[in-house]
């Protein structure tokens, strides 16, 4: 929808759900992995997370911070925290045009 | 096994990640699902190294999903309705080849299927979760073996007085038998469709005795009545749990229509 934002191809679903889970805090992978989870209900495999995680470090959307006994936390960067406000403003706007078609505007 | 997987991986993306992903693989038990979906990811690694969809702009990879096991569940469950109506002789011979061809469909889809759906179920019942999974591939590997063979050399003994037709009805159950032990560990878990997993188990377990009790005495009404019963059973619930495994995957918002 955005055109500034980066396409992840078959990883957007995963990096978006990481970027709002990381939009709580700097957590490691397997936080992320069961934040994810639990918000959503479907599994989210390590393959998965660790492809969409080092796409969106690539694209400097998240940076990896000093790692506590092997397991290395990241967080949002300012860009990443720009793109997934455009990204969820967007995908609201989205949702609620939809909504209003079916006559159930969100609340 | 983790070490095993580990090295899928390029040695570049290792150095890197490698020691955090081993922290993260070892905090839970890993099932199909996460092999399977490592193996992809190492795979989307290396691609990614040789530069295709090395930017991040033109990136694709793969992923492993509840919507493939969903959509391949429903095709088993199709192809294995199918494939008992076909066995039961209403189709003729003359729709031979095309009967094995939906049988090999049905045990391939019924493979990606059990790889797919299994995620959760996996963390509470590893060991079930396994050999669900390991069954069936055994049995499929025997089945295709007992296809060709049978397609080559119709009902001929091959090895130490077993046929063709005994690798394929072989192949059958160890399947049958794998969807039953899915069935329990996704009951046990509630996760997917409660409904969906008894069902399924109702029929594979409905299945096995039937096919065994029917094969020695013939078929009389009541041995119908229960093979339909466990075919209906054993298809629907592989076709219900498929839906809701896409169900599960849909948008978060989910309007009533007006």
């Amino acid at each position: 929808m955005d055109p500034k934002a980066p396409e992840f191809g078959r990883f957007t679903e995963p990096s978006l759900l990481i970027l709002v889970s990381l939009s709580r805090g700097p957590k490691h992978g397997y936080a992320i992995m069961t934040e994810i989870e639990t918000d959503t209900g479907r599994p989210m495999g390590a393959g998965t997370l660790y492809a969409a995680l080092a796409r969106l470090e690539e694209s400097g959307l998240i940076e990896p911070l000093a790692p506590i006994d092997r397991r290395r936390p990241y967080r949002l960067t300012g860009v990443g925290a720009t793109m997934l406000g455009e990204q969820l403003r967007g995908l609201s706007a989205f949702a609620q045009q939809g909504l209003r078609q079916l006559g159930e505007p969100l609340s | 096994m983790r070490q095993f997987l580990i090295r899928f991986y390029p040695a570049v993306w290792r150095a890197r990640y490698g020691d955090e992903f081993e922290a993260l693989l070892e905090e839970r038990p890993l099932g199909p699902f996460d092999v399977a979906d490592i193996i992809l990811g190492a795979i989307d690694a290396r691609l990614r190294l040789r530069g295709r969809g090395a930017s991040p702009t033109t990136a694709r990879g793969f992923t492993m999903s509840l919507r493939i096991g969903g959509i391949a569940a429903i095709v088993a469950g199709a192809a294995w309705g199918l494939t008992f109506v076909g066995s039961t002789g209403i189709l003729g011979d003359s729709d031979r080849l095309i009967q094995y061809a939906v049988f090999a469909l049905a045990l391939l889809s019924l493979l990606v299927a059990l790889i797919g759906l299994s995620a959760f179920q996996a963390r509470e019942h590893s060991t079930v979760i396994w050999a669900a999974v390991a069954l069936p591939v055994v049995g499929t590997v025997v089945a295709l073996v007992g296809l060709v063979a049978m397609t080559l050399l119709d009902d001929a003994q091959l090895v130490a007085g077993v046929s063709a037709w005994n690798l394929w009805i072989f192949g059958l159950m160890a399947a049958v038998f794998g969807s039953g032990l899915f069935a329990i560990a996704t009951y046990q878990t509630r996760t997917l469709s409660r409904p969906g997993s008894a069902l399924l188990g109702f029929g594979s377990f409905l299945t096995l005795p039937t096919l065994v009790i029917t094969g020695e005495i013939g078929f009389d009404a009541v041995g119908a009545v229960a093979i339909v019963t466990a075919i209906v059973g054993f298809s629907v619930g592989w076709i219900v749990l498929g839906v809701a495994a896409i169900r599960t995957m849909a948008p978060a918002v989910d309007p009533q229509p007006a």
